[in-house]
C-alpha cells in the first residue's frame, strides 16, 4: 500500500556497531511524522527512559522529516524536527524538540528515508554518507575540530561535489568513498544536486550545552543542546544526496490550496499592503534584525517556502542567518560601532561566528547581558571571584564576540563551567541571589527568557512551563506587536479588540472554539479555565501541526488576514486550511481538529516520558524572580498591548507592562490545566484512563510499571 | 524640526562625547519582532544616536521623559534636556518623537565635534 507523502522507511544508525539498519514507516505512521514520530520512536528504541543527561550513551536522538517536507505545501516543506534528550537545563534535561529548515529534510525525503534514528556512540569520530538507500560510516577524525562551514566544504569535497553554480549531472554511485564491496540493492539516480549537511562545530565536539546542529550556512537546531548529543556520540555530520520523489495523493487538491493561498491569503505583491495583519500572507521578507548590509541580495528560504526570510548579500557575510543571531550581540556592538553601517558588519559577522562555531546564540541574549553586569560590578574577570581573562573591556567588538564563542564552545575561561547549564554555573558561582531579582532572566528549565515575559505573554510562559523548553511558538504574539507597533506610529488599527478575539475563537477548535474570553489576557483572568484551554490548544496544535505536520512557527497558523474581506485568515479554513494540504498529499480525510486530537496524543508521550524521567508537578514552577519581581520592561519598551476584557465586558487592547505573578494562584492554575489535560492533579501525572481513550494503553503499562501512573481518583 | 542649541562648552563638548560609568547607564530596548523585546542599555550619547536611527525592521525601546533626566543628571546637558522634553510635551506619537529626539541628539553630536576639532586646531 503507498503511504503518499512518505517515503516508507526511517534509518536507524546504530553508531555503536556502525551498522545501518531500514524500518518500515508504517507503523509510526499514527504519530503524522516529525516530533510525534520521532517522539514514538524514542519511546521504542531508547531504554532507558530516566536518563537527565543527553550525552548518557543510551539517549537516542532521532531526526524527523514530514510528509509535507518536498513537496509545495506553503511554508511547511522545508523543517526538519529533532527530538531526544536535552543538555544543561535545569533541574533536569528533559526529553525535548529544536527544528531547523533550510533543504535537509527534503533532500533525505528524496533519498528514501523519513527520518533517521541515531542510537548508541562510535568509538571514534565519524560522518556518516547517505546516498540514497546507501549508507556509508566514514572516519571523522580529519573533520574533527573543523567548524560546521569548513566541515561542509571539506565533505563536498571528498566527494567531488564541485563547487559553485556550475553543476552537471553526477552519477551517485560513480562519486567517490562508495564501497565497492557493498554495492547497492537498488539502481542509483543521478543528480545535479549539492548534498545537504547537518553537522556540529566545535561547541557540539566539547558537549556543551549551547550546541547547535546546523546546516548550509545558517540554518540551525538550537535549543535543547543536541549539538551535545551529536559530539556524544561522536558523530561529526551525516550528508544526505537523494535522486528520487514524493508520491502526492492529489497533486490537482495541492495546487489548487496553493494557488488559493496566494490568490486569497498572500497580499498582491502588484499593490503590496506592507502593514498587512496576517502571517502566511505578509510579503517576502528578511528577518534580519540589524540593517540590511547592501541592497545586493538574493532571498534565501526554505524548501517550498513563500516567504525568503534569509538572505544571500554580495557583501559575503551574514549569508542566511536570519532573527535571533543577528542580533545576540547587538546591544553591545553600538557601544563601539561608529555606524549603523559598522553595526550591522559586526552583528552579521557575529552570527556568523556562531554559526562557524555551531554554538546556540539565543543563551547569549540574556546570558551575556549577565555576564556584562557580573563584569562591571566587579565580580566576574581576571583575578576576581570569577576568573574570566576575555578582554571584556573590549565588549562590542569583533574580536570579544570571537573569543567569548570560542570560551563558550571549547569549555576555556568561563565556557568550562557554562558548558553543563546557565544556572548550574550561576549556582556553582555563588549567584543564586541572581535567579530571584532577576539578574538572570533565565525563566523556566534553565533557558533563557525570549523576549515575551511570561507575567504578560502568558500562553507563551504557562506553554513553555508546562512543557520543557521555551516554546518557541509565535501562535498569538503577533497580537502584541501588531497592536504595539500601531500604538507606536499613532497608526488607526486594523482589526479592533473585540474583533480579534472573534476572529481566533472562531478557528480554535475544539476547546476554544467560540470562546474569545481565552484570549483575555488581564490581570482577572490570567489563572483562569480559558487561559488553561488556550495554553493547551497551543500545545496540541503544535505538537502536530508545526512540529510533526512541520508548518512554519513564523507563518503559521494565520487565525486573522487583512488581505481577505472578512478578516479570516487561512488556517482551519476549507479552502487553504493546514487539513487541506495535508490530506492532499497523504490521502487522509483529517478534519481540522483531529490534527489538534494527534497533537494532544503526542503531547502526552511527551509528558509520559518526561514523568519517567522524574517530572512532578512540585518541580513544575518559574524561576523565582518571575514571582517575586515585577514585569517592568515598560522602561525598554513603552507598552506591551494584549487583549483584555474590563469589568464590563468590553474588550480593549491594553499595556500589561508592571504585572507579578502570584505564586499561590498560579498553582492553582496549574491544577486546573492538569484535569482539564486528565492528568493527576497531585502529582501532574498521567491518568490510565486519559491514555487508553487515546490508544495509549502500553504508554499507561510504562508508567504503572515504573510506579509512575496517575491515580484516577485524583 | 529645526533645533536652536547654544553652542556647547569644550568641557560640556568633551561629556556629550564620553560614556558615563556603568552604574549610571540608561536601560533601552528594541522590539524585534519576531524576536521579541530585547533589553540592553546605552552609556553615551553617540550611542543613543546609533539607537535612535531609524530601522525598518524594528522598533527603539526607550522611556523618552526618563531620558531628559538623564540626560541632564547624567551627561550633564541641561540644554538638551530641556529640548528632549519639549519634544515630550509636543508629543506626536512614539515614533514620531523617537525621531525627533534622534535629530536633537545628532544636532548636539554635531556641535560637541565641532569644538572639539576647532579647539584640537
Amino acid at each position: 500500500m503507498t503511504l503518499y507523502g512518505y517515503a516508507g522507511k526511517i534509518l536507524r544508525l546504530d553508531m555503536t556497531h556502525r551498522k545501518a539498519i531500514a524500518i518500515d514507516t508504517e507503523p509510526y505512521r499514527r504519530w503524522g511524522g516529525g516530533h510525534g514520530m520521532g517522539a514514538a520512536l524514542f519511546w521504542d528504541y531508547c531504554k532507558d527512559k530516566t536518563i537527565t543527561d543527553g550525552r548518557h550513551p543510551a539517549n537516542v536522538c532521532c531526526v524527523m522529516t514530514s510528509p509535507l517536507c518536498g513537496t509545495i505545501v506553503p511554508s511547511a516543506g522545508g523543517r526538519c524536527e529533532v527530538v531526544g534528550v536535552g543538555v544543561g537545563q535545569y533541574p533536569v534535561s528533559w526529553f525535548t524538540r529544536t527544528n531547523f529548515g533550510g533543504r535537509f529534510s527534503t533532500m533525505l525525503k528524496y533519498a528514501g528515508w523519513d527520518g533517521i534514528v541515531i542510537e548508541g556512540r562510535s568509538d571514534s569520530p565519524v560522518w556518516v554518507d547517505i546516498r540514497d538507500g546507501q549508507v556509508i560510516f566514514h572516519d571523522a577524525q580529519d573533520l574533527w575540530g573543523k567548524d560546521t562551514w569548513a566541515t561542509q566544504l571539506e565533505i563536498r569535497d571528498l566527494i567531488k561535489i564541485r563547487r559553485g553554480t556550475k553543476t552537471h549531472w553526477r552519477d551517485l554511485q560513480a562519486l567517490p568513498l562508495a564501497k565497492s564491496d557493498d554495492p547497492p540493492g537498488e539502481d542509483f539516480g543521478r543528480t545535479t544536486q549539492k548534498p545537504a549537511i547537518l553537522c556540529i562545530g566545535p561547541a557540539g565536539e566539547h558537549q556543551t550545552c549551547h550546541a547547535a546542529l546546523i546546516h548550509d550556512a545558517g540554518n540551525g537546531a538550537g535549543q535543547g543542546g543536541l549539538g551535545a548529543v551529536w559530539g556524544s556520540k561522536n558523530l561529526k555530520a551525516i550528508s544526505v544526496l537523494g535522486t528520487g520523489g514524493i508520491q502526492v495523493h492529489d497533486p490537482k487538491a495541492l495546487l489548487r490550496a496553493r494557488m488559493i493561498t496566494k490568490e486569497k491569503y498572500v497580499t498582491r505583491w502588484q499593490a503590496p499592503d506592507f502593514q498587512a495583519w496576517t502571517r502566511i500572507g505578509r510579503l517576502p521578507n528578511p528577518i534580519i534584525q540589524a540593517a540590511p548590509p547592501t541592497d545586493e541580495r538574493r532571498p534565501q528560504s526554505c524548501q517550498g517556502c513563500i516567504n525568503g526570510c534569509r538572505s544571500r548579500y554580495n557583501v559575503g557575510y551574514g549569508n542566511e542567518s536570519a532573527c535571533q543571531e543577528t542580533f545576540w550581540y547587538g546591544p553591545y556592538v553600538r557601544k563601539v560601532a561608529k555606524s549603523r553601517a559598522e553595526d550591522t558588519e559586526i552583528n552579521l559577522k557575529g552570527a556568523d561566528i556562531v554559526q562557524k562555531y555551531g554554538l546556540n546564540s539565543f543563551v547569549l541574549q540574556p546570558g551575556l547581558h549577565w555576564l556584562e553586569h557580573l563584569y562591571e560590578d566587579g565580580v566576574l574577570g581576571p583575578g576576581r571571584p570569577i576568573p574570566s581573562d576575555l578582554p571584556w573591556e573590549s565588549i562590542g567588538t569583533l574580536d570579544f564576540a570571537e573569543k567569548i564563542v570560542r570560551a563558550l564552545s571549547t569549555r576555556t575561561d568561563i565556557g568550562a563551567d557554562l558548558a553543563d547549564g546557565w544556572v548550574q554555573a550561576a549556582l556553582k558561582w555563588g549567584r543564586e541571589e541572581d535567579l530571584h531579582t532577576g539578574a538572570l532572566q533565565f525563566s523556566y528549565w534553565g533557558v533563557p527568557e525570549h523576549g515575551y515575559d511570561p507575567r504578560a505573554e502568558l500562553e507563551w510562559g504557562y506553554g513553555s512551563l508546562m512543557g520543557d523548553r521555551d516554546t518557541n511558538t509565535h501562535c498569538f504574539n503577533y497580537i502584541f506587536t501588531n497592536v504595539s507597533a500601531a500604538f507606536a506610529f499613532g497608526k488607526p488599527l486594523r482589526i479592533g479588540a473585540e474583533e480579534m478575539v472573534n476572529l481566533h475563537a472562531k478557528k480554535m477548535s475544539p476547546y476554544a472554539k467560540d470562546r474569545p474570553e481565552v484570549l483575555d489576557y488581564s490581570d482577572a483572568n490570567m489563572y483562569s479555565e480559558a487561559v488553561a484551554q488556550i495554553v493547551r490548544w497551543q500545545q496540541h496544535y503544535c505538537r502536530f501541526y508545526k512540529n510533526s505536520a512541520l508548518y512554519c512557527d513564523l507563518k503559521w497558523p494565520d487565525f486573522v488576514n487583512t488581505n481577505v474581506p472578512d478578516l479570516e485568515g487561512a488556517t482551519a479554513s476549507p479552502d487553504a486550511g493546514e487539513q487541506v494540504f495535508w490530506n492532499a498529499v497523504t490521502g487522509d480525510t483529517l478534519r481540522f481538529e483531529d490534527g489538534i486530537e494527534i497533537g494532544r496524543r503526542i503531547w502526552n508521550l511527551d509528558n509520559a516520558i518526561w514523568v519517567l524521567q522524574g517530572r512532578h508537578r512540585d518541580m513544575v514552577h518559574f524561576a523565582p524572580y518571575i514571582y517575586k519581581t515585577v514585569y517592568n520592561k515598560g522602561e525598554v519598551f513603552p507598552f506591551f498591548m494584549w487583549t483584555c476584557r474590563d469589568d464590563d465586558g468590553k474588550w480593549h487592547y491594553k499595556d500589561l507592562m508592571g504585572r507579578s505573578m502570584d505564586k499561590a494562584k498560579f498553582e492553582e492554575w496549574k491544577t486546573i490545566f492538569y484535569r482539564l489535560e486528565g492528568w493527576d492533579t497531585k502529582t501532574g501525572w498521567p491518568k490510565r484512563s486519559t491514555l487508553e481513550q487515546m490508544d495509549m494503553g502500553f504508554v499507561a503499562d510504562a508508567l504503572q510499571a515504573a510506579g509512575r501512573l496517575g491515580e484516577e481518583a485524583s | 524640526m529645526n533645533f536652536s542649541l547654544s553652542q556647547p562648552s569644550e568641557p560640556l563638548s568633551r561629556k556629550i562625547l564620553s560614556p558615563v560609568p556603568f552604574k549610571d547607564r540608561f536601560p533601552a530596548g528594541r522590539l524585534k519582532p519576531p524576536v521579541g523585546i530585547l533589553p540592553g542599555d546605552v552609556r553615551s550619547l553617540p550611542e543613543l544616536h546609533l539607537f535612535l536611527e531609524p530601522d525598518v525592521a524594528s522598533l527603539p525601546g526607550i522611556n523618552l521623559k526618563a531620558l531628559a533626566e538623564w540626560v541632564e543628571v547624567s551627561i550633564g546637558d541641561k540644554e538638551l534636556a530641556e529640548a528632549i522634553r519639549a519634544i515630550v510635551d509636543t508629543a506626536v506619537n512614539y515614533v514620531e518623537d523617537c525621531l525627533r529626539v534622534y535629530e536633537a541628539v545628532g544636532v548636539r553630536l554635531d556641535q560637541a565635534r565641532g569644538i572639539i576639532k576647532e579647539n584640537a586646531v
